[in-house]
């Protein structure tokens, strides 16, 4: 239960119950108006202990091999670092593991939203035959009515057996108490100007600047997840896929508002790729997939919905050249011609998201991705610069020095002049 | 303390500003027209009103920097009703007056729902279940397909600009106040600022001004300040926090 405690202390649960308001204190640069607006009653420690253990609990897969933290680590910033999730029998899915940490102040559940709570998304990995492989929700509940642990645990809780929706709300609970904040750049919004170094600093001025980053991962001091929690298609999955021909095919067979078998096509097949058009069956969403959150977008990698992009460096190179083209790419990809000490910029920048718990897998992480940094698969300066290809002229660039100054995130303590 | 009153012409009050037909202007390093403060002979602290004619001498007092906020507001307090003794037909809005209040944002129904027990099902039809998600969906169009939640957020936080307005309209400090005054003590609530009156000529000014164009120039002269600079986000929170104050109020661009 060692990793149990470690992620207890690295996401304040104990001192997040410790007040009698109900609403937890959350950690330095998270949103009090947020956790209002996403969280609908702060989860109670009986529920907390509980999912915990579930989450943790190997048992809730088919082979006892796989648990909710194999793929979500909290040693790991709750993800697993392997390009796609593996599953029992070391079965590999389509999609990268995201991080359950700010989960709960996501809008929708999955790179492609198919689920709207934390509670429906505990749901599918455990029925997934390639995830955690239960047969049914019956057997997942008859499993768990057979520990004692569990048996006294839900009786007590809930003064019944144990339901399927009951074991999916009680690791939502544990869930909800994955809070990351506390980074350099928190601590920078929060008065100390020297937390950022003039690196990350000239990071943040592109990002809202040339790089155009925050059109989509948009944040701000109310809502600071650096997601618009909207889902577009910037070329990553057309990279393998021709989209007309899978999308008229997927049609034929996605069965309208089936969460389970949107679920299994995402993670099993090669309609993965259509991303939020199996939810939602509109043209407009054809390979699109949601926003994530860039807190601790360092020590999360692998990149992308399927773990394609290894380092940040190779998530700018993709968008320096505007994305991979494709029909349905979205309006606001462009090339940016952004030279490579501004990339370099703004990968530190996003490392300066990472909250002060993962700062030894920071640095570990940076080393890994820095030592890649000359092996640069995505990069095609010839294209974001504009001296290949069809690109254009680059949309006016604003050339913004210092956005503490501009106000553009939020009262901050101690603007620098 | 006392009020020296040089000067009995009449003013007109004239929104925010007070129309003068006698002015004093001091050439700085700043373009718009400024007072000129009489020094006190024994080096006392001398603070003026906005309209350029009544001050008052800090008796005792050399260094402003020790002017307590209690202190700073009396001292407003007194200029001001010296103000108003000489101008009893001046338009003045007592401060209770307020139109209207800006409301705090509603979280969304998302936040207060229960938790969905049964999910989706195969024969669910995917235009209902979207619309009963509600908040959490995305159907079709990337930008404009905005949820409950995003104009919960939005509206967060613009209610946290107005709030950070608030927090500089009353703090001497954050205005840069040399002389302990913040905008609050002769606007409380941000009372007769009449944000909505601008554009207007403004005869502080002598040219049609914008509100943070008023903002600067009560910066430079009762506050003691430096003007901020229009993009300043002290100035931004300040507009925010006066637009905010006067909810509901027709926009009347150029009245007096």
């Amino acid at each position: 239960m060692k990793a149990i405690s470690f992620a207890g202390a690295l996401t304040l649960a104990t001192a997040a119950f410790a007040g009698d308001s109900g609403a937890p204190k959350l950690p330095l640069g998270l949103s009090p108006q947020l956790y209002q607006l996403t969280v609908p009653a702060p989860p109670t420690p009986a529920q907390v202990a509980l999912g915990e253990r579930l989450f943790n609990d190997k048992r809730l897969s088919a082979d006892d091999s796989v648990s909710c933290a194999t793929c979500h680590d909290p040693a790991k910033a709750f993800a697993d670092g392997k390009p796609q999730a593996v599953g029992i029998k070391n079965q590999v899915g389509q999609r990268n593991s995201p991080t359950v940490l700010n989960a709960l102040f996501l809008a929708t559940q999955f790179w492609d939203g198919r689920a709207g709570t934390l509670e429906d998304q505990a749901k599918l990995p455990i029925l997934n035959p390639i995830e955690m492989g239960m047969p049914s929700p019956e057997a997942v509940v008859a499993k768990v009515r057979a520990i004692p642990e569990y048996r006294d645990g839900f009786k007590q809780l809930n003064g019944r057996e144990a339901t399927y929706d009951d074991i999916a709300s009680a690791i939502a609970a544990f869930e909800r108490t994955a809070l990351a904040g506390n980074s350099r750049f928190d601590r920078f919004i929060a008065g100390d100007s020297k937390a950022l170094s003039a690196q990350e600093k000239r990071g943040w001025a592109l990002f809202n600047g040339k790089a155009r980053c925050n059109t989509c991962h948009a944040g701000n001091a109310i809502s600071p997840l650096f997601s618009d929690q909207k889902f577009h298609n910037i070329g990553i999955a057309a990279h393998k896929q021709d989209f007309v021909q899978l999308a008229t095919e997927a049609l034929r067979i996605v069965r309208a508002g089936d969460e389970q078998q949107i679920d299994r096509l995402a993670l099993e097949t090669k309609f993965s790729e259509l991303g939020r058009f199996l939810v939602t069956r509109k043209e407009n969403d054809i390979g699109s997939f949601k926003t994530p959150t860039l807190r601790n977008i360092g020590v999360t990698g692998p990149y992308m919905h399927d773990g394609s992009l290894t380092t940040l460096w190779d998530v700018m190179d993709h968008y320096n050249k505007g994305g991979v083209p494709n029909p349905f790419l979205d309006g606001g990809m462009q090339r940016l011609g952004l030279t490579e000490p501004e990339i370099d910029e703004l990968v530190a920048f996003m490392f300066a998201l990472t909250s002060e718990d993962f700062q030894a897998l920071e640095k570990k992480e940076l080393a890994r991705q820095r030592a890649r940094k000359n092996n640069r698969p995505e990069r095609d300066t010839a294209v974001a610069m504009g001296k290949k290809g069809h690109l254009g002229d680059l949309a006016p660039n604003p050339d913004i020095k210092n956005p503490a100054e501009m106000g553009l995130y939020g009262p901050i303590a101690n603007p620098e002049k | 303390m006392h009020v020296r009153n040089k000067l009995g012409l009449a003013a007109l009050g004239l929104g925010l500003g007070l129309g003068l037909s006698a002015w004093q202007t001091a050439s700085a390093d700043s373009s718009n027209p400024q007072h000129r403060v009489p020094r006190s002979s024994d080096g006392d602290v001398v603070i003026a009103l906005c309209d350029g004619q009544t001050t008052l001498e800090v008796e005792g007092v050399k260094d402003p920097s020790s002017i307590s906020r209690e202190k700073a507001q009396a001292i407003s307090d007194e200029l001001m009703t010296a103000w108003r003794k000489k101008n009893p037909d001046a338009r003045w809005d007592p401060p209770t007056r307020l139109v209207a209040q800006a409301n705090p944002p509603r979280p969304p129904p998302a936040s207060s729902a229960p938790v969905k027990a049964g999910g989706q099902t195969a024969s669910s039809d995917p235009d209902e279940a979207a619309r009963r998600a509600g908040a959490n969906v995305q159907d079709g169009h990337t930008y404009g397909a905005f949820s409950a939640r995003d104009e919960a957020i939005w509206k967060a936080s613009a209610e946290q600009a107005v709030k950070e307005g608030h927090r500089v309209f009353h703090d001497a400090k954050t205005l840069g106040s040399t002389v302990a005054i913040s905008c609050d003590m002769c606007h409380p609530d941000g009372s007769n600022t009449h944000p909505e009156t601008y554009p207007k000529y403004q005869v502080q000014l002598g040219r049609v001004a914008l509100l943070r164009d008023m903002i600067n120039w009560c910066i430079e002269n009762p506050v003691r300040g430096k003007p901020l600079a229009e993009d300043d986000p002290r100035m931004k929170a300040m507009e925010a926090y006066l637009y905010a104050q006067r909810k509901g109020v027709k926009l009347e661009y150029g009245k007096h």
